[in-house]
């Protein structure tokens, strides 16, 4: 599961991120200290993604992102800054930062930046496995077309923007079309997990995607759930129909 | 910040250029003096002119070293106000934005619409120290006069205090010290006195790190003044500080301080004081002792 690391002395902002980072199928842990943050970035301290506030008690921002660097942590980070000035923005990538992005923020930039920095850090650890699994990156059908690079799903005229674990279930049922696929089988190949957590929270994925590819949510001709298994992705339920009859 | 190097730069080429020319000055007048060693009136009016000069060159250098402190400041001050705006306005905005955008349980619900109450609390105090600070730095005297019982007042700010901060009862302790004929009745301006009081309480308790234990007093100072003493167990205050700390835009450089503010409050409160007629001073013993803020009005005579 993608692990993000919030390092945020404002309560408020740290929960309100904390509860949008989750609904997105992140885990996340937050850190009130620079110091704080740079103990759990320790040696297993293996972080898909650090949001960075600049103003922090004990060592700012800027330092925990240099140190960090120092020591070979190589997480992507994202700072989030109340400080917008050139000079703040140019410091920040000076000490290493990946992304830059001013308080206050909109929701929707903060995540499509987000899900940039993981799809690059996924390409990259793609690159070192030497490409275990050919990527679909693009793919049609019924009336849609998706764009896994772009992370866009196009109904016609309509385009509709997908998260990053949105993008990457939908890659995967696609790319074993026609069979039923596990949730915990999902768990591990799309978030990475293999402890058994909470599989519910795939339902939850499942009734969005339901709402971007179904016609009828209520009725998926698509997406189906197969009882007592889990899921499965059928492009063309009408052929089906035909070659069982 | 890239270009604060280039500005410490130039900053202390000044300083240096500054003292450079004063040695200059100085050295220039001894040999002025060795050589019209016996020109009587030669010898006066040129030391008369380099002493002029010199201390024209001190002046100088005395007000820019000044200048710039406050300049630095400012920029602290700017710094903090931007942070002290910009936080809650992100949060408000990222608490509606996830409710427009995602299902949201009832609970949570409720929690999201408490924080950004909060929030708007914090956004409006921070606005009105910045107003009070303009309003009593500018004018010398108080229009809005109306008799304040300052142990009512006290009393208010103490149950204020509590509930921003969370705190659980009994941290913030109210003790009345009367005496039969005295009175706690200050005429002023309500606002004002109430700021003063709520920005020493919240500076007890900001101050106090995990453990707050707040004493806060009224009692009769001297014959028609009533002190407000709000003593704290916390950080303390050093001797040097403790005079600074009253100055505007100033903050005692703690690096590792998780206290934010604007470097406002206490200003306010010793013009406020200024404004009515009393004052307002601190006693500490030091570092990590805690520290005793006093504010002195002068009753109404009734």
């Amino acid at each position: 599961m993608t692990r993000v690391l919030v390092v945020e002395d404002e309560d408020h902002l740290a929960r309100g991120l904390r509860f949008n980072l989750e609904a997105e199928g992140y885990r996340v842990e937050t850190a009130d200290s620079g110091e704080a943050a740079l103990s759990l970035l320790g040696p297993d301290g293996n972080f898909d993604l650090v949001l960075l506030d600049v103003m922090l008690p004990g060592k700012d921002g800027f330092e925990v992102v240099e140190e960090m660097r120092r020591k070979g942590l190589f997480s992507p980070v994202l700072m989030l800054t109340a400080r917008g000035r050139a000079e703040d923005v140019l410091r920040g990538f000076e000490a290493g930062a990946d992304d830059y992005l001013p308080k206050p923020f909109d929701l929707k930039i903060l995540f499509a930046r987000i899900s940039g920095l993981l799809r690059r850090r996924e390409w990259l650890r793609r690159a070192d496995n030497g490409s275990a699994e050919p990527s679909i990156l693009y793919y049609a059908f019924a009336d849609k077309e998706l764009d896994f690079d772009k992370q866009q799903l196009r109904r016609g005229e309509e385009v509709v923007s997908l998260t990053l674990m949105e993008s990457n279930l939908l890659r995967y049922l696609i790319s074993r079309e026609g069979q039923a696929v596990s949730r915990n089988a999902m768990l591990e190949n799309v978030w990475g997990v293999r402890e058994d957590t909470d599989t519910r929270a795939i339902d939850n994925f499942v009734v969005r995607l339901r709402r971007y590819i179904e016609d009828d949510p209520a009725k998926p001709r698509h997406l189906l759930t197969v009882r007592g298994v889990g899921y499965r992705f059928v492009a063309e339920p009408d052929a089906g129909k035909q070659d069982s009859t | 910040m890239v270009t604060g190097g280039g500005r410490k730069r130039s900053v202390l080429f000044a300083s240096i250029f500054g003292i450079v020319l004063i040695v200059v000055a100085v050295a220039l007048n001894v040999s002025w003096i060795v050589v019209n060693w016996r020109t009587g009136l030669m010898l006066a009016f040129g030391v008369l002119m380099f002493a002029v000069l010199i201390a024209g060159l001190v002046l100088n250098t005395i007000f820019l070293l000044r200048e710039i402190r406050r300049n630095e400041q400012h920029d602290a001050f700017i710094n903090a106000v931007t942070h002290e705006l910009k936080t809650p306005v992100a949060s408000i905005r990222l608490y509606l934005q996830t409710l427009q955008e995602r299902p949201v349980g009832p609970v949570k619900r409720e929690e999201f619409y408490q924080i950004m109450l909060e929030d708007s609390e914090r956004l409006q105090s921070t606005i009105d120290q910045i107003l009070l600070a303009g309003k009593t730095a500018a004018s010398g005297r108080v229009l809005n006069r109306t008799p304040v019982d300052v142990a009512e007042m006290a009393d208010e700010c103490v149950q204020l205090a509590v509930k921003r901060h969370h705190l659980p009862p009994g941290s913030i302790e109210l003790v009345e010290k009367t005496a039969a004929d005295d009175s706690f009745v200050v005429s002023g301006d309500l606002d004002e006195l109430k700021a003063a009081v709520m920005n020493l309480v919240d500076n007890a308790v900001k101050y106090s790190g995990d453990r707050v234990q707040v004493k806060v007093e009224v009692s009769p100072a001297s014959s028609k003044r009533v002190a407000i003493r709000v003593a704290d167990e916390g950080v303390g205050i050093s001797k040097n500080e403790r005079k600074r700390i009253f100055r505007r835009f100033y903050r005692i450089p703690v690096p590792a301080s998780r206290v934010k503010g604007t470097g406002l409050g206490l200003t306010i409160v010793r013009s406020v004081a200024r404004r009515h007629g009393g004052r307002a001073y601190v006693e500490s013993a030091g570092a990590d002792c805690g520290s005793t803020f006093t504010l002195e009005l002068p009753t109404a005579s009734l």
